[in-house]
């Protein structure tokens, strides 16, 4: 038991092992040093084409080494190459192009599709605040105060004649193409954006911040056709909001909706975790943000743009329900199965 | 990483990164350490100077090109519009475009991976950079705003907590995860950077042990000779090695002095030798882990 051990018969086995993969090792080093500096554009097409042998060899190296070495610094060595390999083999696919493609006919539809029941609770909540909204300011206008915040409210409110509001609000001249376009939509868009990425986000807290969000903007349309109404002027009012107001509402619900479907995984995971079943739904219902914010941007060029060219209520009408006809259409169009 | 390696680099850097483990789609586990806090503030902050930068440029461009003709407010108007839309799309092209790094991540040496360890999704980049906005971007735009019109100091604070809610979330739970990454289920990775160093063992070395007194060690003890042998060469090296050789004498009943100089030379040989020993008994399933489990076999 205690002589020597022979010098020619010692074999390390790590070394041999070393030895044999580690110009694989170097030659997948060297891929990943120019990706990492230069973006995978760096790498020719054999290049590319090698990167994935050389990242499973760099996994099986790892799993033998893991078995069969001591060697420290050889597995710590390997665990971070294999880590760099995999960083850029399994890191997010960038064809920015064939992905927008993808978003706008097929990913946003079905992400809207699969949220339907989400969407139906928004519309409800919407609906609720409305007509609360209507009944109260129809009975006493000085609610309207109260729901409407001042900035929004732009000067009008109980003290507005019939003729201010058709001449200054309704049929007001177009401000031209600075005003309108510029001052009024961007700030519009931003405004609107904050609003739709609020009522999402909070889908975190339950769900139940995003619903009176939703409530509240139904509370101030409300007030608005109550006003509008008790002067006699509510179809007028209806077409010219119905120009922009259909696509951003929509927009507006779909973010509520995204926010409800988190809230919903986040109170019942199911058969995962709180926070594997939040990982699971995220990035669905980002997809339905994603769309909204695009409805939002859409609005505001409506509402900065067209709404004050077109200066006849019947008309208002007919582009507005126009509009929505093309939502229901393009968002409810019948997909083909999930190519996911 | 197996357990001794656990072992060996909790004894070598008590209070380094946390680690978790990843499996990757060929089903092999990864071992990753999560960065820092402190590397998840710096990254952020050096992102948000980014994005003033631009945002100042693009006024001073807007300005020279055409601010005296259609007025100050419309430049004003069209950069604070762009300066939104940048905002939000600079998150999520440079996480899609350099893989899960934004320019700041890149300096401070950060990535974002799929916390599964699946690919990450460009639903995730997007889920997780659009929750940014909820979690700073708009609380600070309100309390500058609110600062600017003298709001009300219980607004402020109120803005104030909200901000600090979401910045200090990452240091309440164990992946790190601020609000985005636990909606989008990913966490922040420190990118690690080690490069090949030679074997430390010599072909061909001639080794004189008995097997009795390389049974005296375990893998553990291994690691922490191997990493004394890596270390810069100095003073405290030096001395490191002349004691650990004293003990290494004494606790194999090794009689020949070694000389000062020689000390280096006997280490390595002796490491050479253990390596071998353990990595045979390994083979054939004999595990030691360290010198008491190494004693009892």
């Amino acid at each position: 038991m205690s002589e020597p051990i022979p010098a020619p018969g010692l074999v390390i086995k790590s070394s041999e092992f070393r030895r044999g993969r580690e110009q694989s090792w170097r030659d997948l080093e060297v891929l990943l040093d120019r990706v990492e500096r230069r973006g995978i554009k760096a790498l020719g097409p054999d290049e590319l084409e090698r990167l994935p042998g050389l990242y499973r060899s760099a996994l099986s190296s790892l799993s033998v080494a893991r078995a069969i070495a001591l060697d420290r610094h050889l597995l710590l060595y390997l665990e971070d190459l294999a880590l760099r390999a995999y960083l850029v083999v399994y890191g997010p696919r960038r064809n920015l192009v064939q992905d927008c493609k993808d978003f706008l006919l097929h990913g946003f539809p079905a992400a809207v599709q699969g949220a339907r029941w989400h969407i139906l609770v928004t519309l409800l909540a919407l609906l609720a605040g409305g007509v609360a909204g209507f009944m109260l300011t129809v009975g006493d206008e000085a609610w309207f105060n109260t729901f409407v915040p001042e900035g929004m409210a732009g000067g009008r409110g109980p003290a507005s004649t019939r003729e201010a509001l058709l001449s200054e609000e309704i049929f007001a001249p177009w401000p031209g193409v600075i005003d309108s376009f510029l001052l009024f939509s961007s700030f519009l868009f931003q405004h609107n954006t904050v609003v739709g990425i609020l009522s999402f986000s909070l889908g975190i807290a339950a769900g139940v911040p995003t619903l009176i969000l939703i409530a509240y903007q139904g509370l101030i349309l409300g007030a608005f056709l109550a006003l509008h109404y008790d002067r006699g002027i509510a179809l007028d009012f209806i077409g010219w909001v119905s120009i922009h107001g259909i696509t951003e509402l929509g927009a507006i619900v779909l973010c509520a909706a995204g926010g409800l479907l988190i809230a919903e995984k986040a109170l019942f995971p199911g058969r995962y975790s709180r926070v594997e079943s939040l990982a699971r739904v995220g990035g669905e219902a980002s997809r339905l943000a994603i769309g909204a914010v695009l409805l939002f941007f859409l609005a505001a060029i409506l509402e900065g743009g067209f709404r004050q060219l077109v200066q006849m209520t019947l008309l208002r009408l007919l582009i507005g329900s126009g509009v929505a006809a093309c939502w229901i259409f393009y968002l409810g169009q019948p997909l083909a199965a999930a190519r996911q | 990483m197996t357990p001794v390696h656990i072992r060996t680099a909790l004894f070598l850097n008590p209070i380094g990164r946390a680690r978790r483990e990843i499996i990757t789609p060929e089903g092999v586990p990864l071992t990753v350490e999560l960065a820092d806090y402190g590397e998840r503030v710096g990254a952020f902050l050096l992102d948000v100077v980014f994005l003033a930068v631009t945002n100042i440029l693009l006024y001073l461009v807007l300005h020279v090109a055409g601010g005296q003709s259609v007025g100050g407010k419309v430049v004003l108007t069209i950069v604070l519009f762009l300066g939104f839309i940048v905002q939000n799309l600079y998150f999520i092209y440079f996480e899609l475009a350099w893989r899960g790094a934004t320019p700041g991540k890149r300096i401070v040496g950060s990535r974002v991976v799929n916390r599964r360890g699946g690919p990450l999704s460009q639903n995730s980049v997007i889920a997780r950079n659009l929750m940014r906005q909820l979690e700073a971007f708009m609380p600070l735009g309100a309390l500058l705003s609110v600062g600017g019109a003298g709001g009300g100091v219980w607004q402020r604070l109120a803005l104030a907590l909200w901000l600090l809610v979401f910045a200090l979330l990452p240091l309440f739970n164990r992946d790190r995860m601020r609000g985005g990454d636990l909606l989008a289920g990913t966490m922040v990775i420190a990118l690690p950077k080690r490069r090949l160093l030679a074997d430390l063992v010599e072909a061909g070395i001639g080794t004189d042990f008995t097997e009795q007194q390389l049974r005296a060690y375990g893998a553990f003890e291994l690691q922490i000779l191997e990493e004394l042998l890596r270390r810069p060469e100095n003073r405290e090296t030096f001395e490191l090695r002349r004691d650990v050789c004293e003990r290494v004498c004494r606790k194999i009943g090794w009689r020949e002095p070694v000389p000062a100089q020689g000390t280096l030379d006997f280490l390595r040989r002796f490491y050479t030798a253990e390596r071998a020993f353990l990595e045979r008994e390994q083979l054939y399933g004999r595990r030691y882990e360290d010198k008491h489990s190494a004693a009892r076999q």
